[in-house]
């Protein structure tokens, strides 16, 4: 997957980096954004009143 | 030699582009060690990724009822669910612990801080005043609600009073209280309560579906109360919710709000 990713990246090895760090960074932000605070409320750790 | 003839028919290709287990279980394996790190991640959003937005929503919860409180407007009959009612201090964590308490225990509220239970009695009041809080991530509030003692002091600031009130004498404690720790300074007015409320002591750790905590009589829900009590409710055990952790303190002073006042309580830090 990750190899596959990196094959398909345009350009030389140091953009190859830069391209790479900025889906990490894009994948980080949509899990911190969206996907994290969506999954939250269905987990039960949370759950501090009685009743 | 022999190893002239061994690696000639359709080997350099194949080894290129790898053969389909091999790519299956890197995949498999890549996807295993991605799906590890989304959960640490998620793990350091809950402990300090809700810590700062929930601080954020805290403080212009705290900004509002500030604004509200200036203006002469105080504590309505019946505050709209999510906006700020009071303030609460737990010097025992500390001086500058104080919560912008907010009316209603959903989520949504409960992010933006310490919820007060709709329904119970406000501060001050008759009965049982009911608040939830975070204990993991959320800006936990009630973090460390576990470590509060007896006679620990829990102060209710609204908008022209201040409520103090005292954590119940704890499991076991009951017995020789007046001549025991009853006699401490900071326990002035703290005893255990007689009655139906017998079985109140300062801390316990219920089934999440006992909802009886929070009633006026705390184990006694339909009966009438006759004495002023606080009961915060939080996770238990950290990082579960398996159960609650369970706070009831008593009132033992209030004090009509002078220009810069502060009680006693609160200043000299008991």
């Amino acid at each position: 997957m990750y190899s596959w990713i990196w094959r398909h990246l345009p350009g030389s090895r140091a953009v190859k980096l830069l391209e790479a760090l900025l889906l990490v960074a894009a994948v980080v932000t949509l899990l911190m954004l969206v996907v994290f605070p969506w999954l939250e409320p269905q987990l039960p750790f949370n759950d501090v009143t009685a009743g | 030699m022999s190893h002239v003839q061994s690696p000639v028919r359709g080997s350099p290709p194949s080894h290129r582009r790898g053969d389909p287990v091999r790519t299956t279980v890197r995949g498999l394996g890549e996807l295993l060690l991605t799906a590890g790190l989304v959960v640490l991640l998620f793990v350091f959003y809950e402990a300090y990724v809700t810590d700062w937005t929930s601080a954020q929503k805290q403080h212009q919860a705290t900004a509002k009822l500030d604004d509200t409180w200036r203006n002469g407007r105080g504590l309505v009959d019946r505050p709209v669910r999510g906006a700020g009612i009071a303030k609460m201090y737990i010097p025992a964590f500390g001086p500058d612990f104080v919560f912008t308490v907010l009316e209603g225990t959903d989520q949504d509220t409960l992010a933006a801080g310490p919820g007060h239970y709709q329904g119970t009695a406000k501060p001050g009041q008759l009965g049982n005043f009911g608040v939830a809080g975070h204990r993991v991530g959320k800006g936990s509030p009630f973090n460390s609600l576990d470590l509060l003692s007896s006679c620990d002091a829990i102060v209710v600031e609204t908008a022209d009073h201040w409520y103090v009130y005292r954590v119940l004498p704890l499991q076991g404690e009951s017995d020789g209280w007046v001549a025991g720790k009853g006699t401490q300074p900071q326990c002035r007015g703290v005893a255990p309560l007689p009655g139906h409320y017998a079985d109140v002591v300062g801390k316990t750790i219920v089934l999440p579906n006992q909802v009886d905590v929070i009633a006026p009589i705390p184990g006694q829900p339909g009966r009438a109360p006759v004495n002023r009590l606080i009961t915060l409710t939080t996770c238990n055990p950290q990082f579960s919710a398996r159960e609650r952790l369970i706070v009831h303190g008593v009132l033992v002073a209030a004090y009509r709000k002078a220009d810069g006042q502060r009680p006693v309580e609160l200043t000299a830090g008991a």
